[in-house]
């Protein structure tokens, strides 16, 4: 096609600069959500996965115990096997600054003489590592290496004292050199400490411990890791060091795909803008088709035309958007890390890294929805007939007409969505569920042109008799310009639906999170490391503490609670190991099916055949027990999986498990193995997300990996979680003990006696311990104000893109209104030529948008509910495996119509206001 | 009926000024039928416009149906043409979105008369013109010939004290603006309608009791 005619609609497009702009602005943030979203969870998850690298470096497997540490000995008995060629020892813990300098740091306890093959940390031309540093390094308590980046972003030198929790313990380490990682990698922004491994097992408490112990085999990887894994004990694995990325990846995944798919809606909307901008284009340019058809353009060139113009507003408005979308990404990355760490796992990327594979996916997806919006319109205008184009309001005819028909398609569409909604392939998010929602928003888009042409016909009759001519004109002009003020309607109904559902959402989830916590967590008074996220896994109660608990008079009953998380399948499990006789007492957990008592008390060990005597009894409410004393802890290297194998059984004497036994020993452990071999399956329950990830139900049979070995375990019970940090199994301690063997606990619950003194005793804890440790004492009420704030901010992002789409659909009425009174600035110069007043002509105007505002309120609300439905009942619980009880905020649909009524009627207003300015001759000269 | 007294108007197009009226002075009685003609241009539909109180002069007086039109405040302006006037335009002017039946009505209701009336009062006018069997018919499904003949219905339809008519046949075969021509007489002569129209074709001034001429902003 000659230029010329693309010349003639860049003319167009420069015509309007305003309506053109807003068009591409509502592209352009439509593509600025998507690309900050998708950014900020790649660099996020780049971040992580290159601090995975960095910490593995040029290790080739990794040797683990699941949920536990190894002994030390291993490394020993491993590096002298004639398939592994080097061995490098490490502990690591997240720590956290106090002082002046706050923030998370990962400590890695290492072996410097066998770390050389391993991470090539620099630490000879460094600054600061001279013999003396070296010398520090390795013989003085408390001595570490900073990385350059960090001593860069802190401040550090030689010297600096460095205050730092270790679980709740304070303790004050000190920098005895920096090192610089020649790859520039480095885990957690480069928050990294080097400590000589024996000083770091000190400082953590694990002495004669290990976390992992990576490894560089001879020759061929995979047949020499096989025969490696020959030679492990029970309860070691043999695994890739990248994993845990890609599990951390896989546990994400459902969190990452919601805020993607969240930030396509404000492309959607913005879709169709420019869908009303080419319409508007056809419907105001029908003489110039038409004139151009009749000097013998073709169809195709019509259509050609068209899509150029919808192409160049995309293109236009995609690259703003790419810009715009960089930019927006370091907001979400700072939420996003924010979110992640609090949810899943300690996450600190500070920079947006800018990969050009997201920038090309988010600008084709921009100029790819503005081609599909541009393709009705300019179909339409390709396939009009030549005459036909003289008149719009033929146009208009043909949609009455067909505003049925739409109706019906509509109607489709919600079958095929609830089709696509029952639809579920494999675990974790499913696509079908998000088609179904965008089918969900189609159908209410499809019904808008039947909506408004019945609204406006319906209402004309009382709204004539109310406002007079200003009401039946307002109708007339609702019904009869759906071509212009449907799509419209659609795009506001569509993102009004979004914001509804994912409020209605959000309240029922915010709503069940709250009966949850007042159901399932009983306890006064929550007692831990000031860790409120998911680096607690390694954090313990110290030791010294729980005798002084047990003989405290104001405490009832003391819950003990131990966790681990470990590898499951593509995720991470946390595996709890509580108090049963304590939960089956007091409450706390709810279970989606069967007796309550009887699951604790199976759980709790009076089925297995555990001696009643060391298993925790419920006692009535108010009954004074006696705490028996804690029991002795053997620490050290008894508890690895080695010396489990040379030393069975794994329950160490003198635990006793159920913590309200009396202090009789316990050897439980037989039984344990008794029901084994009688073919009796020890009894756990699992959370919901746990069940409903990989489809497990009550009866079932878990294969759970211990550092005992792979345990087969009966679920006699799914209870509702909310927990974010992943799917859970919860056993009784004593039976928790006999798979992970030792006798740390991670926290405790403490029931008191006198409900009232629930602010004394945690005083009293905070003043005995508060000066050595930092630990939380939360009470309940506390704990759900916490999470409850926890919940709010994960969810502050999501609003965030729900109001984004709001503003692009908001474009879109101020657009359409403008444009209608632009359009029609004759008729209404010709109303007033005949006598109308100009309050009647606003009023009519104001009738019309008032009613387009409501009309997409009531779409957008019958939308929302019927999406929050799906959000609740099939997206939520295909992601996260939560069940979520609805419960409707009818805020927050009086707070849209309010909103949108507003809205309309000031988008209506100033159009109107123009309309009536004294300038009738000028409009109604002849042309 | 109509009285105008040195009526100039002037067009502000950024720093330029266009004289459209220069200074017109002019009487019409009541139940004449004056033709305005002259070349485009001229000022021929400015002068019917501010007749009409469509626009305002730049100075002189304005006297139409004993109202001073230059002081006359929006609200009375607005019931002036709404109660006194009655236009015709070259383009027909119809609403899109209503019937002839309801363009036709739609100065009576905009006056506040009840529906069902002003609907019976169009269909009377409809029968005048000769377009009953067309009243629920949209404009764009009639041709420009039924489409001036029901805005010259609704024109008339409030018994308006002038008819004014912009170019009324400019958009017509000479067939159909004939037929026009011969509408606006008849009205004029059965019923002593008060009727000013502007054309610049010569054959108005067949129809017409009293011919002007306009040349660049005066009346020769």
């Amino acid at each position: 096609m000659k230029l010329f005619l693309f010349r003639l609609s860049l003319s167009h497009l420069t015509e309007y600069p305003g309506r053109t702009l807003l068009g591409i602005l509502g592209i352009a943030l439509g593509t600025a959500v998507y690309l900050s979203i998708s950014l900020a969870a790649a660099s996020s998850l780049k971040s992580f996965q290159a601090g995975v690298t960095a910490v593995a470096g040029k290790a080739q497997w990794r040797l683990k115990s699941p949920g536990s540490p190894l002994n030390e000995s291993l490394f020993a008995r491993v590096r002298r096997l004639p398939e592994v060629k080097a061995g490098a020892p490490v502990v690591e813990s997240v720590l956290e600054f106090t002082g002046p300098r706050k923030g998370p740091v990962l400590l890695l306890g290492i072996d410097p003489f066998s770390e050389r093959p391993f991470r090539n940390y620099d630490f000879q031309t460094g600054t600061g590592l001279d013999r003396e540093a070296w010398l520090q390094f390795l013989t003085q308590p408390g001595a570490v290496l900073v990385s350059d980046r960090l001593a860069a972003q802190k401040g550090l030198k030689v010297g600096d004292p460095l205050p730092v929790l270790v679980g709740p313990a304070r303790h004050t380490l000190k920098v005895a050199g920096v090192f610089h990682s020649p790859s520039g990698l480095y885990p957690l922004e480069g928050s990294l400490l080097l400590m000589d491994l024996a000083g770091a097992q000190e400082l953590l408490d694990r002495v004669g411990q290990l976390d992992y112990i990576d490894l560089i085999l001879k020759g061929d990887g995979d047949q020499a890791a096989s025969r490696l894994a020959r030679e492990l004990p029970p309860g070691v694995d043999l695994v890739r060091p990248g994993t845990q990325g890609r599990q951390l990846e896989g546990m994400v995944a459902s969190y990452r795909l919601n805020l993607t798919v969240l930030s396509a809606i404000a492309l959607f909307v913005g879709m169709f803008l420019i869908y009303q901008s080419v319409t508007l284009s056809v419907v105001r340019r029908r003489r110039e088709i038409g004139l151009l058809r009749t000097l013998g353009l073709g169809r195709g060139q019509v259509l050609l035309l068209f899509l150029a113009e919808g192409l160049a507003s995309g293109a236009v408005g995609g690259l703003l958007g790419l810009g715009l979308g960089v930019v927006l990404a370091q907001s979400a990355l700072a939420l996003m890390t924010h979110n992640l760490s609090s949810l899943y796992a300690p996450v600190q990327a500070t920079e947006v890294v800018v990969q050009t594979r997201l920038l090309l996916q988010a600008w084709g997806l921009a100029v790819a929805a503005t081609l599909i919006a541009a393709w009705i319109p300019a179909r339409e205008a390709a396939r009009t007939r030549v005459r036909a184009v003289w008149y719009r309001e033929e146009l208009e005819e043909r949609l009455q007409n067909r505003s049925g028909t739409f109706g019906v398609l509509g109607l489709l569409a919600l079958a095929l969505a609830g089709f696509f909604a029952v639809l579920r392939f494999g675990s974790g998010p499913s696509l079908p569920s998000f088609a179904a929602a965008f089918l969900i928003l189609l159908a209410f888009a499809l019904f808008t042109p039947f909506a408004a042409r019945n609204l406006g016909e319906r209402l004309q009759p009382l709204l004539r008799r109310l406002l007079g001519p200003p009401g039946d004109l307002g109708c007339r002009y609702l019904s009869g310009s759906l071509s212009r003020s449907a799509v419209s309607i659609a795009a506001l109904a569509c993102a009004l639906g979004m914001l509804i559902a994912v409020a209605v959402m959000i309240g029922s989830f915010r709503q069940t999170v709250n009966s949850w916590v007042t159901r399932s967590i009983s306890g006064d008074i929550f007692f831990g490391p000031a860790i409120f996220s998911t680096a607690a896994y390694d954090h313990y109660l110290p030791r010294e503490i729980l005798p002084g608990l047990q003989k405290d008079p104001d405490i009832q009953d003391i819950y003990l609670y131990r966790c681990v998380r470990l590898p499951f399948k593509d995720r991470f499990l946390l595996v709890i190991g509580g108090s049963f006789d304590v939960l089956a007492k007091y409450g706390g957990l709810w279970f989606r099916q069967g007796d309550t008592q009887r699951i604790m008390q199976e759980v709790g060990g009076e089925s297995h055949g555990v001696p009643a005597d060391t298993a925790a009894r419920p006692t009535a409410p108010g009954s004074p027990k006696p705490n028996p004393p804690y029991p002795p802890l053997e620490k050290g290297g008894n508890s690895s999986p080695l010396s489990r194998e040379r030393k069975s059984p794994p329950l160490l004497k003198g635990d006793l498990g159920g913590f309200f036994g009396s202090s009789k020993t316990v050897e439980s452990n037989t039984d344990y193995r008794k029901q084994e071999t009688e073919n009796r399956k020890p009894a756990v329950v699992i959370s919901e997300p746990l069940a409903e990830t990989f489809g497990y139900k009550e009866g079932d049979i878990l294969a759970l990996p211990t550092p005992a070995g792979v345990q087969k375990l009966k679920i006699a019970g799914v209870f509702y979680d909310y927990r974010t940090d992943g799917p859970s199994v919860w056993m009784d301690i004593r039976q928790f003990r006999t798979f992970w063997p030792d006798t740390r606990l991670n926290a405790v619950r403490l029931y008191l006696k006198d409900k009232t003194k629930i602010a004394a005793v945690q005083a009293r804890l905070q003043e005995a311990y508060g000066s050595r440790y930092r630990l939380l004492t939360v009470s309940h009420q506390e704990l759900r104000q916490g999470i409850l704030k926890i919940f709010d901010e994960t969810f502050a992002l999501t609003y965030t893109l729900e109001g984004v789409a709001v503003v692009v659909a908001v474009f879109g009425i101020i657009t359409t209104f403008l444009v209608l009174i632009m359009e029609r600035e004759r008729e209404l110069a010709l109303l007033q030529a005949l006598g109308a007043s100009r309050g009647q002509i606003l009023s009519m105007v104001l009738v019309e948008s008032g009613l387009a505002s409501f009309l997409s309120f009531v779409l957008g609300a019958l939308c929302g509910s019927l999406l929050s439905l799906l959000l609740i009942y099939v997206i939520n619980k295909q992601a996260f495996g939560w069940t979520i009880q609805l419960h409707w905020t009818p805020g927050i649909y009086w707070q849209t119509l309010v909103l949108v009524l507003a809205l309309g009627l000031l988008s209506g207003a100033y159009p109107a206001w123009r309309a009536v300015q004294p300038h009738l001759a000028a409009i109604l000269k002849e042309e | 009926m109509i009285d105008l007294t040195e009526v100039t108007k002037i067009y502000r197009r950024g720093p330029e000024e266009i004289q459209a009226l220069k200074g017109i002075s002019l009487g019409i009685a009541a139940g004449e039928f004056a033709a305005i003609s002259g070349k485009s241009g001229c000022g021929k539909s400015t002068l019917l416009h501010i007749i009409g109180g469509l626009e305002p002069c730049t100075s002189g007086r304005v006297v139409v149906d004993g109202r001073n039109l230059a002081r006359l405040p929006d609200l009375e302006l607005t019931r002036f043409r709404r109660d006194r006037v009655g236009v015709v335009f070259q383009s027909f002017n119809l609403l899109p979105l209503l019937t002839l039946e309801e363009n036709v009505a739609l100065p009576r209701v905009l006056q506040g008369i009840s529906y069902s009336q002003a609907r019976e009062e169009a269909g009377h006018w409809l029968q005048e013109v000769e377009l009953a069997h067309r009243r629920g018919h949209k404009p764009h499904q009639v041709s420009g010939g039924e489409m001036q003949r029901a805005a010259i219905a609704r024109a008339l339809i409030n018994r308006p004290a002038v008819l004014l008519a912009d170019e009324p046949t400019g958009n017509l075969d000479s067939a159909t603006a004939g037929q026009i021509l011969e509408l606006f007489a008849r009205v004029h002569r059965d019923w002593r309608q008060t009727v000013v129209l502007v054309s610049h074709a010569a054959e108005v001034a067949g129809y017409a009791d009293r011919l002007l001429s306009m040349q660049d902003g005066v009346i020769l």
